[in-house]
């Protein structure tokens, strides 16, 4: 799918891709279907809370050091990106470097909501350029201002010679797509059409991108890569604009999680013919070994790549064999984003523990290149099957599969979903760091904190037999796709 | 009018709605808005509170019809109902309320009409028709009391003299509401009072629904629910008392327990006995760490009613030197900036300090910067760490957006708190 740069709104990933939010079936049917193209969404008549696709663009945004975010919209819109905010700050701490991005909210009223509030905008933005001197402004809208239409593009236009650095419309109307995911695409859009330049003609780099959330496995990453002469060029979180401009003159773009780095991994290559690795993630031992075996290739560092495979293989294979005894057969449920449902799922398999049902937040038919995504066609490859649904964070349809199943334990990388886990009395694992399962090392710390969860459920027994939950007991007896039905 | 707010404090009007209702055991909110306002809502206020979050729905458990651009085209009507009809099928709460986000406020869905098809069949659905655009958390909290108000509180309930309700503290926007809750409770009971707090003790709606027998409203707190509580008293004859600012410490917490007791007319050697215990109880641990703390001259950047009792405890019962102290919560009415200017600087002991209204946070970063007075203490948020880190000021995390701090029961009001209040200074958290 070609990637419009010249147009400052990103198609939602259900019309670019594709994807859906409702299914219930098996993860071999999801994957036939996708792959004859056959896959038909469903909706749902009842649903819980989904997430906001703002909260993924601009989170990522701010991770960018000194730029000015402005967030045109109510008050509330602007207040939870906050938290994104604060833990970009934590995040440049942590790494010793400083960051003076800056979060600014315009809080529009019933008045603006009325009359329109461009003029007001215009202010705003040259005032907030006056006060911070940001590396570069981004400027997004929100539900209200989208459905009043404010005409958000003219007024960055009419601004950006007078403002002299990059600004951008970041397009950010919550209704816009069921698919929050949708705002990591939103993201990289805004970034591509604003800061990333050509590369400079006779530069020659051993940088690759390495597009993750947190780059909290950075040190190590680094000391890695420099087995094969590669400088790792983690995005966006601390990045600088200045970083950002040249990052079409890398090797090649790699990501933590197909969700997140595929639009921009696909428009690199697209545009400026860097290379995007596609293969399934670091998660686990197959899934670390193809991935560098695939940058090795791509790169044309197969060899120290090979030999560094050698030798961790040596070091960590045994341990992760030792504590597999102890985890054959257990059983799981997991529920997270695609990008990492059916990595994981692949892992567990790993580890021997038996994957009952697996919950994809949404699921992306086919990556921007048209293939399905790899994580999938590897477990279709390897005859691995099991119960599989999509289910948008549905917290409803996760506790009427944890109540029939009873597993041993429950994986999310979404805090609020463990939580309800935990109140049911399963054993809940919050794979919260991206890098929690990354390559020999951490899929070993990964095993060992599985086997510490299920070992150890006092407080998840303590706590269910004294909560009582939310949930009617008709629901529990219910299949769990009664609310869903056909797209219309 | 739209303007420049760095790291705006505290949510929309649907964050202080739902902060309340999640704080009150067995309701069910259900969001008519766009798919991530419910998840905005809860990360402004609750995410942003010292970390808890409600025990019977929250975040992803919450009922939203998750509106998309059909919605907004065609209308959400339809959605709503079938995401009210499944919220009644799997949720067994004891009442549902129905929340407008932006999307069906600005497009102008009709949500009274399918909220009432299942009020006429005895399920209690209610419209809370205010959408996010319309103010802040605060003006939720009002919010949601006026919808009790005329739609959910009984009338000729039988009055009970020793019944009183409490108001002024938000529950998840506050981030010490349920220790404050607390600590008021267990002072009142000394009293001899039955205390509604709401959103403590496992009280539900029904609590709620009887409120109007109460013998007194007691608003704590300089300028919040005057609307609510004109209202309680012309429609169910119910007074209010209103203390205007939290009490900290035995001096104000004395003085709130007398005019409580002045109020309902309560038998006076009872109410001293209960003084001269409390104050006791404090100036004990007190006495036993004389020294300890160095003295300070202190700044505080938090909501008016934490303000006013953290600037009158410290310099009023500890002898430090009030330099400056900001309310960052919006303050509209002139009125309501007069109560809280007098209450802080009406000190029996210090000087008064400086005071500003200010939210925004490039202004509250400036106005510390170029204090030229020394100030040696800073109570405020987690916004506020960076400029006193920066002026090499010791910080104290007591004021909303609290991200660094786990709170459960913990709280800096009253006899108690005030002695945990001093804690945390020597602490240092």
């Amino acid at each position: 799918m070609a990637i419009n740069l010249s147009n400052s709104n990103v198609a939602t990933r259900e019309n670019r891709i594709g994807s859906i939010t409702g299914y219930v079936g098996t993860l071999k049917d999801l994957a036939t279907k996708s792959e004859c193209g056959t896959l038909k969404g469903c909706s749902r008549c009842f649903s819980q809370s989904s997430t906001c696709l703002s909260s993924c663009a601009l989170g990522q945004l701010c991770g960018i050091r000194d730029i000015a975010l402005i967030h045109h919209g109510p008050a509330g819109c602007s207040v939870a990106a906050a938290g994104a905010y604060y833990m970009a700050k934590v995040m440049s701490k942590k790494r010793g470097v400083t960051s003076n991005t800056i979060y600014v909210g315009t809080d529009m009223n019933e008045n603006d909501t009325i009359f329109g509030s461009t003029n007001a905008l215009r202010n705003v933005i040259l005032e907030v350029n006056k006060r911070y001197s940001p590396k570069a402004i981004f400027v997004s809208s929100s539900c209200a201002t989208g459905i009043i239409g404010e005409d958000i593009d003219s007024i960055v236009d009419e601004v950006r010679d007078e403002v002299g650095v990059p600004i951008v419309a970041v397009h950010c109307e919550g209704f816009k797509s069921r698919i929050w995911a949708t705002g990591f695409d939103i993201s990289d859009h805004a970034v591509l059409q604003s800061i990333v330049q050509p590369p400079r003609e006779g530069v020659k780099t051993n940088k690759i991108n390495f597009k993750n959330f947190f780059e909290s496995a950075r040190p190590e990453i680094i000391e890695m890569f420099k087995n094969f002469d590669l400088d790792p060029v983690f995005l966006y979180c601390n990045s600088t604009v200045e970083e950002l401009s040249h990052i079409s003159e890398s090797l090649a773009t790699t990501c933590i999680c197909g969700t997140l780095g595929n639009y921009l991994g696909n428009a690199l290559e697209e545009k400026y013919g860097v290379p995007y690795v596609r293969s399934i993630n670091q998660c686990g031992i197959v899934g670390f070994e193809t991935w560098l075996r695939e940058i090795g290739r791509v790169t044309g560092r197969s060899e120290p790549i090979e030999k560094y495979i050698q030798e961790q293989r040596a070091i960590y294979l045994p341990q992760i064999e030792e504590i597999k005894k102890q985890l054959e057969g257990k059983t799981a449920v997991l529920g997270m984003g695609p990008g990492y449902t059916f990595e994981v799922s692949r892992v567990l398999n790993e580890l021997g523990i038996k994957v009952v049902w697996a919950l994809a937040w949404h699921y992306d038919k086919k990556y921007e290149n048209g293939d399905v995504p790899p994580s999938m066609k590897y477990l279709l490859d390897t005859d691995i099957d099991f119960e599989a649904s999509v289910a948008d964070q549905q917290n409803f349809e996760v506790m009427n599969i944890l109540h029939k199943y009873q597993p041993d334990m429950y994986l999310s990388r979404h805090p609020g979903s463990t939580v309800w886990a935990i109140k049911n009395g399963t054993p809940a694992i919050y794979v919260a760091d991206e890098y929690m399962i990354f390559g020999y090392k951490h899929t070993l710390e990964f095993a060992k904190t599985v086997l510490d969860a299920i070992n150890n459920r006092s407080f998840e027994e303590n706590l269910a037999k004294r909560t009582k939950l939310p949930y009617t007991d008709w629901w529990y007896q219910q299949n769990v796709d009664k609310f869903l039905e056909e797209t219309k | 009018m739209s303007n420049v707010t760095e790291f705006p404090k505290g949510g929309c009007v649907l964050a202080g709605i739902n902060s309340v209702l999640s704080a009150i055991d067995r309701v069910c909110p259900i969001f008519h808005s766009g798919p991530g306002c419910c998840m905005q809502t809860t990360a402004s206020d609750a995410g942003q509170s010292g970390h808890k979050s409600s025990c019977f729905v929250s975040a992803v458990s919450i009922p939203s019809s998750n509106m998309l651009e059909k919605e907004v085209v065609f209308g959400g009507t339809n959605k709503l109902r079938t995401t009210i009809q499944g919220a009644v099928d799997i949720i067994d709460a004891d009442a549902y309320f129905v929340l407008t986000g932006c999307t069906a406020g600005i497009i102008g869905d009709d949500i009274a009409s399918v909220t009432n098809e299942f009020f006429e069949k005895g399920i209690p659905v209610y419209p809370i028709e205010t959408p996010g655009f319309t103010g802040d958390s605060n003006l939720g909290y009002e919010t949601v009391w006026n919808t009790f108000l005329d739609k959910v509180i009984e009338k000729d309930v039988p009055k009970d003299d020793k019944l009183v309700n409490i108001f002024g503290i938000i529950p998840y926007h506050d981030p010490f509401w349920s220790g404050t809750l607390e600590e008021i409770d267990r002072i009142l009971s000394r009293l001899g009072l039955k205390v509604n707090t709401f959103f403590t003790k496992g009280q539900g709606i029904e609590t709620i629904r009887k409120s109007s027998g109460a013998a007194l409203n007691i608003i704590v707190n300089p300028w919040l629910f005057k609307g609510p509580a004109a209202k309680y008293e012309s429609k169910f004859g119910v007074p209010s008392l209103r203390i205007p600012g939290l009490f900290v410490g035995a001096t104000d917490t004395t003085k709130f327990v007398r005019k409580v007791a002045e109020e309902l007319h309560l038998d006076k050697d009872l109410v001293e006995k209960v003084i001269a215990d409390e104050e006791k109880y404090v100036y004990s641990y007190l006495g036993q760490a004389i020294g300890v703390l160095s003295w300070k001259r202190f700044a505080v950047v938090a909501d008016a009613n934490n303000a006013v009792g953290f600037t009158r405890y410290l310099a009023n019962d500890y002898s430090f030197t009030p330099v400056l102290v900001i309310i960052s919560e919006p303050i509209f009415r002139p009125e309501d900036k007069e109560t809280i200017i007098k209450e802080i600087e009406n000190l029996e002991y210090a000087r008064p300090p400086k005071v500003l209204f200010l939210s925004d946070q490039y202004e509250i970063n400036q106005a510390i910067r170029e204090e030229e007075e020394e100030i040696t203490l800073l109570v405020g948020s987690s916004n506020d760490r960076e400029v006193a880190l920066e002026k090499d000021i010791q910080f104290i995390l007591g004021a909303f957006p609290m991200s660094e701090r786990l709170i459960f029961n913990r709280t800096y009001a009253g006899y108690r708190g005030s002695l945990t209040f001093t804690e945390d200074i020597y602490d240092n958290n």
